[in-house]
């Protein structure tokens, strides 16, 4: 009995050793899947019924963001901008209602806040904000025929040839990484000057696309990555290993695709160390919770939208009214006019969409989601225009850079 | 593609210093997970709750203080009254979760006190990140930057004030359960809670005791993590917390010594165990796989020893 359990120890041990060589074939094969792409696209099939509201009844929408938690600085803004856009608006006769869930900014949390939503009958939803949410709820969406509309999710992943299914239901008012990437990639290389470049990213969905479209666009420009790229999990606050290695590498350049909950520790560490380098970080960073808290050590740091720099009537009546309501500044946080805009894309197509049924109010969700579609729209956040795989198609894609100076940002031309 | 930097001495000082710092965190908050157990069986999940709670106070005694604007002599008081702050603070709240969370389901079944202890831990931590707004709160930067010792062979002084102190509330605790009438108590009880209670030992009041040596380690070490990291946010204890349970665990859970081995084996695993394995040629493995390699370590340890590398006792009990 006794040589026996020793030989089973054994083969569990080999057992385990195969699983991890397999876990590390499966993984180590994640190279570039950017690139958006054009062309005709097929749709599966989407669950697409109509819904019948009650005379009296407010109509449903849904909005999925991020409430609480390390993230509440950049999803509660949006999710207070999405619901502005309906404030004092009816649809022939209907209250709008808006349905807020929590969607934590992470993959569960976004497949369980759509959940949630679905349940409420909504006719569309605004969100998941986050490109990792975005992906894990398509599906769910998708199923259920509610067109959504994410003001914010950037990441490739969503709409990507790659992803096996072009979702109907799926929209976004912001510009995705294929844009965003490759700007940041020539800036480092024209404006900064960097040759060299270390990457850590966020190992969600949109940290992990930023990552691969900045490298590709990088290394195509004659730019060379030092080191692995370091990947870290939400929450994490010790960095001081990766430092280490960032200074064993002297680069001349640190690109982060994370948010700011985990910048603020990072850049701290990270210039502790090292006064020097670069830092270069997309739009999860951009937040005034990353100069607040990093004081200091967020001087000069390069952080960049994909968002034209907004000007404009139709963004000054927003802000305005924005920050009346809310009492927070408009600049503070990132995708608030584009949160509005979704919101009122989804409005519009239903004021276009819905039918009047003798008190009782019907609404296609097919009709709707083609009527969001159509959207030509001079929004807050500028021109809002999709293409078939729910990608805007607005025209102009600038990507703007900033440096924090003085604890500001300042535009960098 | 490490490999062709990570060559220097000062590197492997440097990793091998920031392991001993991950570790140092991971073996005082390991500590109360492993006295819990001793005594009562049961796995304190609320601990990394405990961490943070006292992370906060140490920082609200800092702030009220004058936190950076402090210099000199008063940076050191500041640190002390914020490392006393931070040991109030959770012990306080450990004795509140034993009294109110734990105590009545004593004598439940065993995982009644674990969901208890969950809950405990959700509802604390969102307590605080609801009454911070879940903003992040940040540590004054009092430490001097630099580092001290000779070339290759330096230490950042945060660095060494960190493990320094981490080390001394170790022996601390060592003295108190080897050499006083209360460390006899908890160790009378650790063997033998009816027993104990026979020879005249008052239980209940020797589970507090544990209960508050446990949350004073997490205190400091709530400190010392903000000091070190500087940021704080009502999330912070969750991945530490983890990581020191799984500490407990490699070094034997109910063992004092194996909580801070497994500790300190810990930290070293994620950060210097991770460049070893980058020094053979062909191998890369960045960042993301540090934890691969502690749990897989963990696993491989308890496949060859199933109660940890200091844990017998909890073999023979079982």
């Amino acid at each position: 009995m006794r040589n026996k359990g020793i030989s089973l120890k054994w083969m569990w041990l080999v057992a385990l050793m195969a699983l991890t060589a397999l876990v590390a074939a499966a993984c180590g094969d994640d190279d570039d899947g950017a690139g958006g792409g054009g062309g005709a696209v097929t749709y599966g099939k989407a669950g697409f019924t109509t819904i019948t509201i009650d005379a009296g009844a407010p109509v449903k929408i849904g909005i999925s963001s991020v409430l609480s938690g390390d993230l509440k600085g950049l999803g509660e803004p949006i999710a207070n901008a999405a619901a502005l856009a309906g404030e004092g608006k009816d649809i022939k006769g209907h209250k709008i209602e808006f349905v807020r869930k929590d969607d934590s900014c992470t993959a569960e949390g976004g497949a369980s806040a759509a959940a949630q939503i679905l349940q409420e009958n909504v006719v569309a939803a605004v969100g998941p904000i986050c490109s990792g949410g975005v992906v894990a709820a398509q599906t769910q969406y998708e199923a259920k025929g509610v067109s959504h509309v994410s003001p914010s999710s950037t990441a490739i992943k969503p709409t990507t040839p790659d992803r096996g299914q072009v979702f109907q239901t799926f929209f976004r008012v912001t510009y995705n990484d294929s844009i965003q990437g490759p700007a940041q990639a020539t800036f480092a290389k024209d404006k900064l000057g960097a040759k060299t470049a270390y990457i850590v990213y966020d190992t969600d969905a949109y940290g992990a696309g930023l990552r691969d479209a900045f490298r590709a666009a990088f290394v195509k420009g004659g730019g060379k990555i030092v080191g692995s790229p370091e990947g870290f999990e939400k929450k994490a606050t010790d960095f001081k290993s990766i430092v280490t290695n960032i200074q064993a590498a002297k680069p001349d350049l640190v690109y982060f695709a994370g948010f700011y909950a985990e910048a603020t520790p990072f850049i701290k560490q990270l210039r502790a160390a090292d006064k020097n380098v670069k830092f270069l970080a997309g739009d999860g960073v951009k937040n005034d919770e990353f100069t607040k808290g990093a004081g200091a050590d967020a001087e000069g740091a390069y952080l960049s939208l994909p968002s034209p720099v907004l000007t404009g009537p139709a963004y000054e009546a927003f802000g305005t009214a924005y920050e009346k309501a809310t009492g927070a500044k408009r600049d503070a946080s990132p995708f608030v006019a584009e949160s509005y805009d979704a919101a009122t894309v989804i409005i519009n197509a239903l004021n276009k969409v819905a039918v009047d049924d003798g008190g009782k109010l019907k609404i296609d969700l097919k009709k709707l989601n083609e009527e969001i579609r159509k959207t030509d729209l001079n929004g807050a956040s500028g021109k809002i225009k999709f293409d078939a795989r729910g990608d805007n198609a607005g025209g102009a894609t600038p990507v703007t850079l900033f440096v924090i100076k003085d604890g500001k940002y300042a535009e960098q031309k | 593609m490490t490999i062709l930097f990570a060559t220097s001495t000062s590197f492997w000082v440097d990793q091998f210093v920031n392991g001993l710092t991950t570790g140092s965190l991971y073996a005082l908050i390991a500590l109360g997970y492993t006295m819990v157990y001793g005594v009562l069986q049961m796995i304190n999940f609320a601990h990394g709750e405990v961490f943070m709670l006292g992370s906060f106070a140490g920082y609200g005694a800092m702030a009220a203080m004058g936190g950076s604007e402090l210099d000199g002599a008063m940076i050191a008081v500041s640190i002390l009254v914020a490392l006393l702050a931070a040991m109030t603070a959770s012990a306080a709240t450990s004795v509140a979760l034993e009294r109110f969370a734990y105590r009545p389901l004593r004598n439940a079944p065993r995982l009644a006190p674990l969901i208890s202890a969950i809950g405990a831990s959700i509802f604390l931590q969102y307590l605080v990140l609801d009454r911070t707004s879940s903003e992040a709160k940040f540590y004054p930067n009092v430490f001097p930057d630099g580092s001290f010792g000779v070339e290759p062979f330096e230490i950042e002084y945060i660095q060494a004030f960190l493990i320094g102190s981490s080390l001394l509330m170790m022996v601390f605790l060592y003295l108190i359960i080897q050499k006083t009438k209360m460390g006899r108590a908890i160790r009378a009880v650790a063997e033998s809670p009816s027993n104990a209670s026979l020879m005249g030992v008052d239980v209940n009041r020797t589970i507090v005791n544990v209960f508050i040596l446990g949350a004073a380690m997490a205190g400091v070490a709530g400190v010392l993590h903000g000091l070190f990291f500087q940021t704080i946010r009502g999330s912070m204890g969750f991945l530490p917390g983890i990581k020191a349970f799984t500490a407990a665990v490699l070094g034997g859970i109910g063992s004092v010594p194996g909580a801070v081995a497994g500790g300190f084996f810990l930290g070293m695993t994620e950060t210097v165990g991770r460049e070893l394995l980058n020094t053979i040629p062909g191998v890369d493995l960045p960042n993301q796989w540090r934890d691969v390699i502690a749990f897989s370590l963990l696993v491989l340890v308890l496949l060859f020893r199933p109660t940890g590398i200091f844990g017998e006792k909890v073999a023979k009990r079982a």
